[in-house]
């Protein structure tokens, strides 16, 4: 156990908080992605992260919002009940509550700008571009970077060194 | 019955005790903490979030899972406690939670699970797995869990206590749990680490750790520990104070001393591990009728392992995981006795015992409808004791039995998420042996979260305990023991009901309701047509319970169990208590950050009823507080602990077994440790 000190979240401790880490994970894909010039959602306004369905993260998305910025730039959170209520995001996490209906959320949102996140088995698989799942007692993601690509977005190499690669981008990034 | 209406009241009372303070601790603690949290998930980097835990369960459902989607009541202690509340054996940590107690006979740690722990077994009715790896042994089924340990407890990451029956992923001995050991991966040290400890009774320990990552996907780790025991200098049995047995008084005869070796190196998709631990103990007890105060009288047990395990993703869907293994496990024991002319006869006993084995399971998932609902778990396993010995010698060489014994097992498990918020986990493992032939064994949970933070479970599983070899083929040539090669299975039958509630971010509470019936206990009885003692299939148990532990874990570093349950279980025909089987257990654990990451306070309370011992009298029931103080990074990489166990100097006994005279053994009173480890 080295010994740094930054906290008990660092000290060895099991801790329950699994979405509260998760949240911190999202807050830090927008700064390793970049979405293209032409997005809905317009360049260097606030960042958008929706949450689509029952929303586990409880007030940490917001929370973290207060306590910080990515790059400057202001974070907005909105959640949405039904894929039909989704305005543009930069990143949108998919709630395991909406798992059983992946194959039509991805067929509406597949091929717009947004990244796609999740934490349901076989997410990436089946077309989501980041899925969180638990290895070793440890919050993990798998990144589906064909799928990112085909959306138009570009996810750096450190974030891939850091991730399980389910379906390999086309010539790297 | 009337009699225990009272009893049930209390535990009422405990039940809202534990949930009135959970909510007064709820609305306190909430909003300030999100944000206290938010912020500081905020300054973490990628990589340093990539090192927080969570809450997972392995063993449970062999695979990683949260612990609420796991299909029995679980509990996990991590490295974190075993530093915070100085716990020195896997004995102790398991024994901190509900319904879990351990014994100890000042020769072995015994482990009680849900008011099972009958004076004389070997702990065989847990199953004890160090990262997957079954340590029970072949011949006495019984598991390193006291100072004789595999591994190091400071090599623990985690240990996940799954109440319940396990026989259907795993086959013998989890008919009343199984306990998993999670060890520590060399990249958690990234260097070297030596530790060094003083404690009470002239008792004196080592420790030498290395660990480095290997590239990207290799690890290793290499521990070495020493420990060395003096024992208390007298210990005093009124039994035998007698002036021709130095008046009850024997003299440092309590010594014990151990060394481990525990090693693993991860390349890529394979991982080799390899454990040994030899223990000597010195019994003070004159048990089994040895002479009393006479330092000959001690066992020597040894147990190792070599594991080598290959993991891969075959496809996106389809994991594969295979392990091959070699276990050896040695046990001495020698036993001074006056003989006839009057002088001593030191009689000596040995077993050894080897084996090897295999297994390979298959886990699949599905993309497509419908059966991406399903989540599969399949695979078979082979095990050849090839060597099973046991061997004594008195005057003359009285025992001299090898046997061998095969077992080959197929297990199927499949989770179907039926809705989303309910899953079905059914599965079902045959296990068939060469003795006495198969057993099958079911599990069956349903698992429902009706709204967030809450989950419902239901189970119920069936388990089996092989007969072992000892109780198959020892005898002592017609003295006063023969052998049964005849026995068959026991068998246990569990339902149960859980609920795990999430009441803030921070604290959850989870409570179990359970009742078992547990038949063709294997007993030694006397066999009326010989008078010789036999091993027979001839005992049933049934018991009913709950469960509660309230368990909180703040940002500051806070944290704490409250935990309590209660046990009725009794032998089927009589309806009488079982023999060590205590009532009530309630445990209380505070640690309190005095600096923020740097220094903690710890206390441990831990409640025992009285148990009823071997000649139907009772030990008292007791209460121990335990404290530790741990300084971390004092100094450049230097930590510090100093545990005093048995604080306020309780005195208490457990109860004795049928191989002594004493009804009932008495404990260690206060103790201290001295424990200082320095990372480079």
């Amino acid at each position: 156990m080295a010994g740094q000190a930054n906290g008990p979240l660092l000290a060895g401790e099991a801790t329950e908080r699994e979405y509260a880490i998760k949240a911190a994970f999202l807050y830090h894909f927008a700064s390793y992605v970049t979405w293209p010039p032409g997005a809905p959602m317009g360049a260097g306004k606030a960042l958008v992260i929706g949450v689509l369905g029952a929303d586990p993260f409880g007030a940490m998305l917001d929370e973290l919002a207060k306590a910080k910025s990515v790059d400057g730039r202001q974070v907005v959170v909105r959640r949405f009940h039904t894929v039909d209520d989704c305005t543009p995001c930069h990143i949108l996490f998919i709630s395991a509550s909406e798992a059983e209906r992946l194959g039509p959320v991805l067929q509406k949102l597949g091929g717009s700008p947004t990244l796609l996140a999740a934490d349901t088995q076989t997410a990436a698989a089946r077309g989501v571009h980041v899925n969180f799942f638990i290895e070793s007692n440890k919050v993990r993601f798998e990144v589906n970077a064909g799928a990112a690509q085909r959306a138009g977005l570009k996810i750096s190499s450190k974030l891939l060194r850091l991730a399980r690669i389910v379906e390999p981008g086309m010539g790297g990034s | 019955m009337c009699s225990t209406l009272p009893r049930r009241a209390h535990q009422w009372l405990a039940v809202c005790c534990l949930l009135a303070t959970a909510v007064e601790a709820a609305e306190a603690e909430k909003p300030r903490n999100d944000r206290e949290l938010a912020a500081k998930l905020a300054d973490l980097s990628l990589d340093q979030l990539m090192n927080v835990q969570v809450n997972t369960v392995y063993a449970a459902a062999r695979h990683e899972q949260r612990v609420c989607e796991a299909p029995a009541a679980v509990s996990i202690i991590t490295a974190a406690d075993i530093r915070r509340y100085g716990y020195r054996t896997l004995a102790d940590i398991v024994a901190s939670v509900p319904g879990c107690y351990s014994t100890y006979d000042r020769n072995y740690h015994h482990l009680g699970v849900r008011g099972f722990s009958r004076p004389g077994d070997y702990d065989s009715r847990v199953l004890v797995l160090v990262d997957g790896h079954r340590v029970n042994d072949n011949i006495y089924d019984s598991p390193p869990i006291g100072t004789y340990g595999i591994p190091d407890v400071a090599l623990i990451e985690r240990v996940e206590v799954i109440r319940g029956p396990g026989s259907a992923l795993y086959g013998s001995n989890a008919l009343l749990g199984v306990v998993n050991v999670v060890t520590k991966r060399g990249k958690d040290l990234q260097g070297a680490e030596l530790a060094a400890e003083a404690a009470s009774f002239g008792t004196g320990k080592a420790r030498l750790t290395l660990g480095t990552r290997i590239g990207s996907e290799g690890d290793a780790l290499f521990s070495a520990s020493a420990y060395d025991s003096a024992g208390p200098r007298s210990l005093y049995y009124r039994e035998y104070d007698d002036p021709a047995t130095n008046h009850g008084v024997a003299r440092n005869c309590d010594d014990d001393r151990y060394g481990n070796v525990f090693a693993a190196l991860t390349l890529g998709e394979v991982t080799l591990q390899a454990a040994y631990v030899s223990r000597e103990k010195g019994i003070p007890t004159a048990a089994w009728e040895t002479r009393f105060n006479d330092r000959r009288t001690r066992t020597t047990d040894e147990r190792g392992y070599l594991d080598l395990k290959w993991q891969r993703d075959l496809t996106e869907h389809l994991n594969v995981q295979a392990r091959l293994y070699y276990d050896y496990a040695g046990y001495a024991g020698q036993y001074a006795y006056e003989d006839d002319g009057g002088g001593v006869l030191v009689s000596r006993e040995r077993t050894r015992d080897q084996w090897w084995g295999a297994e390979l399971v298959f886990r699949h998932t599905f993309a497509d409808p419908p059966f991406d609902r399903h989540h599969l778990a399949w695979g078979v396993e082979y095990r050849d004791n090839f060597e099973q010995a046991l061997w004594g010698r008195d005057s003359d060489v009285y025992l001299d039995e090898r046997s061998r014994s095969t077992v080959c097992a197929v297990f199927l498990q499949d989770e179907i998420r039926i809705l989303r918020n309910l899953t079905l986990i059914a599965g079902v493992r045959h296990d068939q042996y060469s003795t006495f032939g198969g057993t099958t064994n079911p599990r069956v949970s349903l698992i429902y979260h009706p709204f967030a933070g809450t989950t419902l479970k239901a189970l119920y599983g069936r388990a089996f305990r092989a007969p072992n070899a000892y109780e198959m083929h020892y005898h002592d040539n017609g003295y006063s023991q023969k052998a049964n090669p005849s026995l068959q299975p026991e068998t246990i039958d569990t339902f149960e009901l859980v609920l795990e509630q999430r009441l803030t971010e921070h604290l959850r509470l989870a409570a179990s309701a359970f009742a078992y019936s547990m038949q063709d206990i294997v007993t030694q009885q006397v066999d009326p047509a010989d008078d010789l003692l036999v091993f027979q299939n001839a005992g049933g148990a049934r018991a009913r319970g709950v469960e509660a532990e309230l368990a909180g874990n703040w940002p500051s570093g806070l944290r704490g169990r409250l935990g309590y349950a209660f046990v009725r279980a009794e032998d089927e025909e009589t309806g009488e208590r079982l023999v060590n089987s205590p009532a009530h257990l309630a445990r209380l654990n505070v640690s309190v950050p005095l600096v923020r990451d740097r220094l903690f306070a710890s206390a441990e309370l831990q409640y025992t009823s009285r148990r009823r011992t071997v000649a139907d009298a009772h030990v008292a029931g007791f209460c121990v507080a335990n404290f530790t103080l741990y300084a971390r990074n004092l100094f450049k990489g230097l930590d510090a602990s100093l545990s005093v166990y048995n604080l306020f100097d309780k005195r208490y006994a457990d109860p004795g077994s049928t191989e002594h005279l004493q009804e009932a053994l008495e404990q260690d009173g206060r103790t201290f440790r001295l424990q200082l480890t320095k990372r480079f």
